[in-house]
């Protein structure tokens, strides 16, 4: 066994690097949003106010830490801090800086491992909210589970697009057959996918689970002290595990121009460039959308957006040739 | 940085609020909502304004309290996870105001609650209540 490993999992690019990552990116997210909204943003919490997130973060962590008297204790406590180990683990497993965490090119087929993995974590989300037996909790946590039923489909159809394109389902592979963005190639997979994954992520338009003038703080609502932190860790987890997914499938990964040695550094800058733009692509369509109303949302799903995935992915097929011509690949 | 010094530095960073109106006119409604748009903005100091009890440090009170409300902001007040805080906004909230002697108000929110910071004014500008804020920023500090 490589006595790197441990080294990669815990430090770089694992999880330490991941969770300046995640804290970088929460702030990015509410840098954009305020200056969407023509205001300041956090700017007083260290330079900039880069230090907003971890600010949150350790005060949540040495506040109280309340358990409702009827809520299930045993999965209350427990699905904050499992749903995010899932979204970590799922992360792990992309190529970050040329190779995934665990030090190899990952298997064939760890692309549907990340995307069952991430319904799983979908799901702990969902028990979290029934778990705590409050009615705008639970609310929450049916809306979690209607969205996530209907915009996984589309997702993991459009999804497909790329992997037939790159003639593989592992991550690596998919990445490193970008020469031309497959964002590029094919646009229209692009756009759907970004839509699903609005949906995916519960941002505006699609933020019915939690939307905070309806139904309190959906799911998170009971929660305090260190579940709600582990329970913002978590979506801060997904949002950049949203964006790394894209950046992998679409815009070629970590891959890109190596101007000098080591290729690992240029990896991981164009990697965290990459996502970046990915998310702030995610919060300008936050900002300036409204939210959907509930019955839209499905009614959205099943009538339009799986129906669009599906042509989109026979358009795939039907151009693959011309666009592997376009590739420089064999047909 | 010593553990403790850490967390009443993050409990100074990141003062996250509840809003409850007990019973006012909606004065001071309105200015504690100035706080959060583009003019005043003070997510700038990391300050958000949640909707559950649960995800609060300061419970920011306005208007008198009526006996009807009374129990309510005791709960909301329960409901909130320690240290919590809570600011009493306006004159209403403060000591009652014209209410005073009503039939149906019991007073100011210190009848039913501990209250930390009182901001006078009817109803007070956002800037008074930014500056109510400091000052129960300074009694943070003071204290453990």
């Amino acid at each position: 066994m490589n006595p790197n490993i441990f080294f990669r999992i815990l430090v770089f690019p694992g999880f330490l690097f991941l969770f300046v990552l995640i804290l970088f990116c929460d702030w990015f997210e509410r840098k954009i949003m305020a200056r969407m909204q023509n205001r300041m943003g956090p700017s007083y919490t260290g330079p900039f106010g880069i230090l907003q997130p971890l600010a949150d973060y350790i005060k949540l962590l040495t506040k109280e830490d309340i358990i409702p008297h009827h809520a299930r204790q045993f999965l209350f406590s427990l699905t904050p801090i499992i749903s995010f180990s899932i979204f970590m683990l799922s992360i792990f497993c992309f190529p970050l800086d040329g190779i995934n965490v665990f030090s190899n090119y990952g298997f064939e087929g760890d692309l549907l491992f990340v995307l069952a993995l991430v319904t799983f974590a979908h799901f702990f989300l969902f028990l979290s909210g029934w778990s705590s037996s409050n009615p705008y909790s639970g609310i929450g946590a049916v809306r979690i589970l209607m969205q996530f039923i209907g915009y996984d489909i589309p997702l993991i159809i459009s999804a497909i697009g790329p992997a037939f394109l790159a003639g593989s389902l592992s991550l690596a592979k998919i990445a490193s057959m970008q020469t031309i963005p497959f964002a590029l190639l094919t646009p229209w997979t692009f756009i759907l996918f970004l839509v699903a994954l609005q949906a995916e992520l519960e941002e505006d338009p699609f933020d019915v689970p939690h939307a905070e003038t309806e139904i309190v703080a959906g799911y998170g609502t009971e929660f305090s002290g260190r579940k709600l932190a582990f329970i913002r860790l978590a979506k801060d987890t997904q949002i950049v595990f949203g964006a790394v997914l894209t950046a992998t499938l679409f815009l070629g990964g970590p891959y890109g121009p190596v101007f000098s040695a080591p290729p690992s550094l240029w990896f991981t800058i164009y990697f965290v460039l990459k996502v970046l733009f990915v998310i702030a692509l995610l919060e300008f369509v936050e900002a300036i959308c409204a939210r959907l109303r509930i019955d839209h949302v499905v009614r959205g799903n099943w009538r339009m957006i799986t129906p669009a995935a599906l042509l989109s992915v026979i358009l795939t097929v039907l151009s693959a040739p011309y666009i592997r011509l376009f590739m420089g690949a064999p047909i | 940085m010593s553990p403790i010094n850490l967390s009443k530095w993050a409990r100074l960073k990141s003062p996250w609020v509840l809003h409850f109106n007990s019973g006012a006119c909606n004065a001071c409604d309105i200015e504690v909502v100035a706080l959060l748009t583009p003019r005043y903005d003070v997510e700038r100091f990391g300050i958000l304004l949640k909707g559950t009890p649960r995800h609060a440090d300061i419970l920011i009170a306005t208007g008198p309290v009526t006996r009807q409300a009374a129990l309510r902001l005791k709960r909301i007040y329960e409901l909130m996870p320690e240290p919590k805080f809570v600011m009493a906004v306006g004159a209403c909230a403060s000591s009652g105001a014209p209410f005073k002697k009503c039939y149906n108000v019991l007073g100011g929110i210190d009848k039913v609650i501990p209250v930390d910071v009182y901001v006078p004014g009817c109803p007070p500008k956002p800037e008074a209540i930014i500056y109510g804020v400091t000052k129960l920023f300074e009694k943070i500090k003071g204290g453990s």
